[in-house]
């Protein structure tokens, strides 16, 4: 399968999983919050794909998308979602708390900001232990108005640390609009830099953009220099509810949101490069089994048993 | 062998020297820890001799907190130290929400092995934002476990069983005890974390007692020797509490007396009373509390004379329990104020 190819079944793999889980949201079989990825799907996929496997990454409170782009496993994740014992944290986290650590998704957590912090400490062991691993970092642009995010700019640039935090800029905080939240003078790329970290823009509605930057932008970054790529892109549905609200939107009308989305784009782009339509739906039809049979998967798996309340407080 | 009497944060820095000889991925990371006399001398000399596992860092406790918490949560043993309890709230994210919860959070198999070293309490003069002893906070925290040293041994011995320890481990180190002095073993040795400590058996009245107030309680020992026989109980870990160490001694004495230096509301003593009498023990008197008057501690010596219970208040707490009269023992300026002078047992 050719790169381009299989980095549209990922973004098809994300976006169909979460429409599914949408429609069990709605039914009430998923008891948490869901904030979902829809439409900001080409970040996700354009980061992991240009990262080594060894390469470490790290979510926020939205990070079904970055779990399955590193390639976590789905079964595990639409268990966890449902609250079933098959899930990758047996049920204790849900939706906002994404981990496998076989791929080397270390966890999401999803306290705005916190996820920084903890993403340079996965930096600051592979420099501690001398891998040429980095460390990405996903969050959006509310968690990068928290203090401890400026802290960890200066600290991981100051310690050299192998540290690329993705900024998925979708234009809100809940529904809070950035031009109520930073000043008209609010300069992203010169508080970065600033800080002696490298900043880099790209169209996070575009795969292509997404991944030939961050590649780029890793050279640096594994060699010591942190990084920033500012990703702006779409965030489809409401903050935490698979539902369409509009009242509060600008400039991501349903309109552009439709022109600008990056997997018909994606879709739009392989046909065009001499992909047969056949190619394209047989990937899809796969995509639509794997998702269909890993929620059937879910659905007959068992709850935890009660006892579980009370274990792994601790680690023995 | 001849004892070898050294200071509290003497004991300290020997439990570090010696942890990060014999294991590579422990690494200290605080404020000034690299200094010649770092962390009140806790973490004095170990830059030089190990260069690269020693951090001075910006002054963003919540960013390098987090950092050592994520170097954990990817297999280092990082040791994060807090001159002041007040600066460690400012990473309260990341040691109550982020290193507490991770293993329970991912259903374990995800454990988070660092030692917080938060410096806490009263010393003269340091006022209202510098004393504070937010005990509490640390005992509700699930996923912690929390310990109070109360002597020089017991704060290698804690250090040493934190560092080996898989979870996060709060050590909560009173400042007024820093200059304290006892025999420490030379060689490396573990105080379980999560037991209390029978430090003098007794019949009549249980004492329990956790840091500082543990060592004003142990010289409230002499002062009742011979009117009443005291079991003296030393805390040590506040989370979580031996209920069974202290439960066995209230069934026997049917008293107990509290000592606190914090304040009363949501104080250990509240916790303890409460759970004895949730166990049914039939007490003869009422159990005492002693504990800090519910303000801040102020900054003048004559108001902060007022502010911790003495060795004189415990005593008399426990002659109360026997209802025998209380003594009267006027206490030096130095007797108030600092920690005293003495070669714990």
């Amino acid at each position: 399968m050719s790169s381009l190819l299989s980095a549209y079944k990922k973004m098809f793999l994300i976006r169909t999983a979460e429409q599914e889980i949408a429609a069990l949201y709605i039914k009430n079989k998923i008891m948490s919050f869901v904030h979902f990825y829809i439409g900001q799907e080409a970040v996700a996929v354009g980061v992991c794909d240009a990262l080594e496997k060894n390469d470490k990454v790290l979510g926020n409170h939205r990070s079904h998308g970055h779990y399955l782009a590193k390639g976590g496993d789905l079964k595990k994740m639409i268990c966890e979602l449902l609250g079933k014992e098959n899930g990758s944290s047996h049920g204790k986290g849900g939706s906002m708390h994404m981990i496998d650590k076989s791929v080397n998704f270390v966890g999401s957590t999803p306290i705005l900001g916190s996820v920084v912090p903890l993403a340079c400490g996965t930096a600051f062991e592979q420099k501690y232990n001398k891998k040429h691993d980095i460390t990405a970092a996903f969050l959006g642009d509310g968690a990068f108005e928290e203090g401890v995010v400026y802290e960890t700019l200066n600290l991981s640039a100051l310690f050299k640390l192998p540290l690329l935090l993705v900024v998925e800029n979708n234009l809100f905080a809940v529904n809070s609009k950035i031009k109520d939240r930073r000043s008209e003078n609010y300069d992203i790329q010169k508080i970065v830099t600033g800080f002696g970290a490298n900043y880099v823009k790209a169209d996070g509605n575009d795969y292509d953009d997404v991944f030939n930057k961050a590649k780029k932008l890793l050279q640096e970054v594994r060699a010591g220099k942190p990084a920033v790529l500012e990703c702006i892109t779409y965030r489809h549905m409401a903050h935490s509810a698979p539902i369409f609200e509009e009242g509060y939107r600008e400039e991501d009308t349903p309109e552009k949101r439709e022109e600008r989305d990056s997997v018909k784009r994606m879709r739009r782009k392989l046909l065009e490069s001499g992909v047969s339509e056949e190619a394209v739906s047989s990937i899809e039809e796969e995509v639509k089994k794997t998702v269909a049979d890993s929620i059937e998967f879910a659905l007959s798996s068992d709850y935890p048993k009660k006892e579980s309340l009370y274990t792994d407080l601790y680690a023995s | 062998m001849p004892p070898r009497i050294i200071k509290y944060t003497e004991a300290i820095r020997e439990a570090t020297d010696q942890m990060m000889e014999t294991d590579g991925r422990i690494f200290v990371v605080g404020l000034g820890v690299s200094y010649k006399n770092g962390a009140d001398g806790t973490t004095g000399g170990l830059k030089e001799k190990y260069p690269e596992r020693v951090f001075d860092v910006p002054v963003s406790e919540g960013s390098f907190t987090g950092m050592a918490v994520g170097a954990a949560i990817n297999g280092l043993k990082p040791i994060v130290h807090h001159g002041r309890v007040e600066f460690s709230l400012f990473a309260a994210d990341q040691i109550f929400t982020q290193a507490a919860k991770w293993n329970y959070m991912f259903g374990g198999n995800n454990s988070v092995p660092i030692v917080f070293r938060i410096n806490v309490g009263r010393q003269w003069g340091n006022g209202p934002q510098h004393t504070q002893s937010p005990y509490a906070l640390f005992g509700n925290a699930l996923g912690l476990k929390a310990v109070i040293p109360s002597t020089p041994r017991m704060a290698k011995g804690l250090l040493v069983s934190a560092l080996r320890d898989k979870n996060p481990v709060v050590i909560l180190e009173p400042r007024w005890l820093f200059s304290l002095k006892q025999d420490v073993p030379t060689e490396l040795y573990e105080v379980p974390l999560n037991q209390a400590v029978v430090a003098q058996k007794g019949d009549d009245v249980t004492v329990v007692a956790y840091g500082d107030g543990f060592i004003s309680a142990l010289e409230a020992m002499e002062l009742v020797k011979g009117k009443a026989s005291a079991e003296l109980i030393d805390l040590v870990s506040i989370n979580p509490i031996d209920y069974e160490t202290i439960l066995a001694s209230v069934k026997k004495t049917k008293r107990l007396v509290c000592v606190d230096t914090t304040n009363s509301a949501f104080s250990i003593g509240s916790e303890i009373i409460a759970k004895v009498a949730q166990h049914g023990v039939s007490l003869k008197e009422p159990p005492a509390s002693l504990s800090c008057p519910s303000v801040p501690c102020p900054t003048s010596t004559a108001l902060t004379e007022l502010y911790y219970p003495t060795k004189v208040d415990i005593a008399n707490a426990i002659l109360k329990a026997m209802r025998q009269p209380a003594i009267i023992h006027p206490l030096s300026f130095e007797e108030l104020h600092l920690a005293p002078p003495i070669i714990i047992p």
